[in-house]
C-alpha cells in the first residue's frame, strides 16, 4: 500500500505535466469541435465533413499515402536493420550515425532539399529523363510520389531503430541452429528472424504510420495546394478560414481514425508477446 | 568407414592461431569427447566442423564427402547448442520437425511420425504443444537433443549442452544421453570443460590445450596414464612432483627430501630431477611407524564416505583421497606409501 503510495509520488510530476500541457488543451479542441457557439453540444462539423466529398478525398489520401510509406519503410527497414544488427560493432556505429544524421537536421530544411531534387531540373527527374522514362522538363514536385518520397526519408529511421532492438536482443544461437538445421542463408532469415522480428516491425509501424498521417509540413511543401493531407487541410481550416471549430472536428476525426487503426496493431503486438 | 575425419585443420582469427594443426578420424558410432579447458580452442574446432566457422587451412571430411568449404545446412550434422536455441515462435513438436521440413526428409506424415517417436524416446510427448519458453531448463534439454537426433545426422554436435544445469539434473541427463547414444547408434562429438563428464561418456576423449592435440585415449587410458603434465593436472586430482630421480640398485627412487623415498616400477632407468605424478586416491596413509616416507598432516576434510588430506613430506604438498576408517588428525605425523605400478614418471 505504501510502495503503491510512493510510486504516485515519483509519478506526479510527469502526470501533471501530461495533464495540464497536453490532456487538457486536446481535450478542450475535442469539445470545440462538438459544440456549438452557444454551448450545446452538435454534430454538424463531424456531419459536414463526412458528407463533403472534398474533405473524404483528403482523408482517404492521407490514409493512402500513410499506408504506402509505412509499408516501404517496414519492407526497405527490416533488411537494413537486419544488417545493422549482424554488423561487425564498428560498422554497426557508422550505420547508426548515418540513419540518426537526418534526425539532427530540421524536417523543413530536408523539404527544401527534397523540392530542389525533385523539381523541374533536379537530379531525379533528369536522372529519369536521361534513361528515357519520362520528357523534358519533367517535374516530380506537387506529386503524391514526392510525398511519399520525402516522408520515407524523414520516418525511415524510425522504423529502423525500432526493428533494430528487437532483433539486436534476438540469441544468434537461434540463427546459426536454424542454419545447422538445414536453413539456407535466406530461409533462416525468412523463418527465424522476420517471425521473430513482428514486434519491432509492429512497433515501427505504428510509430511511422500516427506520425505521417499528423505529419504537415512536408506534405503540403512538397504536394501543394492541390494535394491536400488531413493534417494540412487542419492547418489552413484554422489559419486561414480562421472557423476554429471545424478544424478541431477534423481533429477529432483524425484522432478517433488513428485510434481504430491502432488497436487492431496493439492486440498483435500482444499476442506476439503472450 | 570414419564418420568425421580432420586432416590438418587449422583456424587463424585476425592474426591469432586458435586451432593449430589438428588431425582426427571418428570412427562410425563412436563417442569422442573434446576437452580442454576455456580458449583451448574445442568450441572453434565443433563449430569448424559444424560449418558455422571457416577453416583456414585443412580439410574436414564428414560421411566421405569433403565438406571444409560447405555452409552449416549442406553438411549432414546436428548440433545442439549450450543455450538450446530452440525457435521461440515455434511449439515443441514443430521445433523437432523443423530440421526434418528444412532437409525435405520424408512425407509431411513420415516426419509426423518421426518426431512423435523422437519426442517418445526423449518422455516429451505429453509437451508436444508447448512453447519453449514454458519448459524447464531440462525438458529445454531435451527437446533441443530431440530436434538434432530426428533428422540421423552423419554426426551429432554437442556443445556443453549440460552445463547449464543443476548437479543433479546434469547427472540424469549423463545418463539419458548414453542411453540415448546407445539406441540411436549415432556418431557423437561432444565439447566439455569438465573432466568427469568426459570420463563418464565417452568412448575416447581427445584432451585439446591451446589449439592443439595434448593426448587422446580411453577415458582410462587418460586417466590412468597422463603422459604429460598439462593432462595430469588437467584430468584432476593427480599430484605432480617434481623430484631427484635415484637408482639404489636396479631400484629407481624419488627422493621427496633426504629421508623421504618413493620406489618406481621396476624397468624405470634414470637419474636426475623428474616430474612424478600419481593420483590423490592411489596414496595410502597409515599411522607412523617402520616406513620410507613420512608425512604430516596440514588440513584434513571429511567428505562423508571419505577424507581428503593435504600432506606435506619434505617441501612437496601431496593430497590424498583416503577411503578406509582410520582418521589422522591436523598435525600429526603418518607414513605415506603409494604403490611403485601407480607412480608415472611424465616426459
Amino acid at each position: 500500500m505504501n510502495k503503491y503510495h510512493d510510486d504516485w509520488i515519483i509519478a506526479a510530476p510527469g502526470i501533471l505535466l501530461l495533464c495540464f500541457a497536453f490532456l487538457v488543451p486536446v481535450a478542450g479542441i475535442m469539445v470545440l469541435g462538438i459544440k456549438n457557439p452557444d454551448g450545446s453540444l452538435t454534430i454538424s462539423y463531424i456531419e459536414r465533413f463526412l458528407t463533403d466529398a472534398y474533405y473524404l478525398g483528403v482523408a482517404w489520401r492521407t490514409i493512402k499515402l500513410s499506408c504506402i510509406i509505412t509499408l516501404v519503410c517496414a519492407i526497405a527497414g527490416f533488411p537494413f536493420a537486419y544488417v545493422m544488427a549482424r554488423a561487425s560493432p564498428n560498422l554497426r556505429v557508422w550505420l547508426m550515425i548515418l540513419i540518426t544524421l537526418p534526425l539532427m537536421t530540421s524536417v523543413v530544411v530536408r523539404t527544401f532539399g527534397w523540392m530542389v531534387l525533385l523539381g523541374r531540373g533536379g537530379l531525379l527527374p533528369e536522372a529519369l529523363y536521361l534513361m528515357g522514362f519520362v520528357r523534358r522538363n519533367y517535374s516530380l514536385m506537387h506529386t503524391e510520389a514526392a510525398i511519399i518520397i520525402g516522408m520515407i526519408q524523414i520516418l525511415f529511421p524510425f522504423m529502423v531503430l525500432s526493428i533494430v532492438g528487437v532483433i539486436l536482443r534476438l540469441d544468434p544461437r537461434i540463427e546459426e541452429a536454424s542454419r545447422v538445421m538445414g536453413c539456407s542463408f535466406l530461409a533462416s532469415v525468412k523463418r527465424v528472424v522476420l517471425p521473430l522480428s513482428i514486434p519491432g516491425i509492429v512497433a515501427g509501424s505504428l510509430l511511422v504510420f500516427t506520425l505521417s498521417v499528423s505529419y504537415f509540413i512536408t506534405p503540403s511543401l512538397l504536394g501543394g495546394a492541390r494535394l491536400p493531407v488531413l493534417a494540412g487541410s487542419i492547418y489552413e481550416t484554422a489559419t486561414k478560414s480562421q472557423d476554429w471549430a471545424f478544424a478541431a472536428a477534423q481533429s477529432l476525426i483524425l484522432f478517433i481514425g488513428v485510434l481504430i487503426l491502432l488497436i487492431p496493431y496493439i492486440s498483435l503486438t500482444r499476442k506476439s508477446h503472450g | 568407414m570414419a564418420a568425421v575425419v580432420l586432416n590438418n585443420v587449422t583456424k587463424l582469427f585476425g592474426e591469432t592461431a586458435v586451432i593449430k594443426g589438428i588431425s582426427m578420424s571418428i570412427a562410425k558410432g563412436e563417442f569422442v569427447s573434446l576437452l580442454g579447458p576455456s580458449g583451448c580452442g574445442k568450441t572453434t574446432l565443433l563449430r569448424m566442423i559444424a560449418g558455422l566457422e571457416q577453416t583456414t587451412s585443412g580439410s574436414i571430411i564428414i560421411g566421405e564427402k569433403d565438406s571444409t568449404a560447405l555452409p552449416p545446412e549442406k553438411r549432414d550434422i546436428a548440433m545442439v547448442f549450450q543455450s538450446y536455441a530452440l525457435l521461440p515462435h515455434l511449439n515443441v513438436f514443430d521445433n523437432v520437425m523443423f530440421p526434418l521440413r528444412m532437409r525435405n526428409l520424408g512425407t509431411r506424415q513420415e516426419q509426423a511420425r518421426r518426431v512423435k517417436d523422437v519426442l517418445e524416446m526423449v518422455q516429451l510427448s505429453h509437451l508436444a504443444t508447448r512453447r519453449p519458453r514454458e519448459l524447464s531448463g531440462g525438458q529445454q534439454q531435451r527437446v533441443a537433443v530431440a530436434r538434432a537426433v530426428v533428422s540421423s545426422p552423419q554426426v551429432l554436435l554437442l556443445d556443453e549442452p549440460l552445463s547449464n544445469l543443476d548437479a543433479r539434473l546434469r547427472e540424469s541427463m549423463q545418463e539419458e544421453l548414453i542411453q540415448l547414444h546407445r539406441q540411436t547408434g549415432l556418431t557423437t562429438i561432444f565439447v566439455t570443460h569438465d573432466q568427469e563428464e568426459a570420463l563418464s561418456l565417452s568412448d575416447r576423449i581427445i584432451l585439446l590445450n591451446e589449439g592443439t592435440i595434448e593426448q587422446e585415449g580411453t577415458p582410462a587410458e587418460l586417466y590412468g596414464a597422463p603422459t604429460t603434465r598439462f593432462s595430469a593436472g588437467f584430468m584432476g586430482s593427480s599430484n605432480i612432483l617434481d623430484v631427484e630421480l635415484v637408482m639404489d640398485g636396479d631400484a629407481c627412487r624419488a627422493m621427496l627430501s633426504a629421508e623421504d623415498v618413493l620406489t618406481l616400477a621396476k624397468g624405470y632407468v634414470r637419474g636426475g630431477a623428474s616430474t612424478i605424478t600419481f593420483r590423490q586416491e592411489d596414496v595410502q596413509l597409515a599411522p607412523a611407524g617402520d616406513s620410507t616416507c613420512t608425512a604430516r598432516v596440514e588440513t584434513a576434510i571429511f567428505l562423508g564416505s571419505r577424507v581428503r588430506y593435504v600432506v606435506r613430506a619434505g617441501l612437496h604438498c601431496i593430497r590424498c583421497l583416503a577411503t578406509d576408517g582410520q582418521i589422522f588428525k591436523v598435525g600429526e605425523t603418518v607414513a605415506l606409501q603409494v604403490a611403485p605400478n601407480r607412480i608415472r614418471v611424465l616426459d
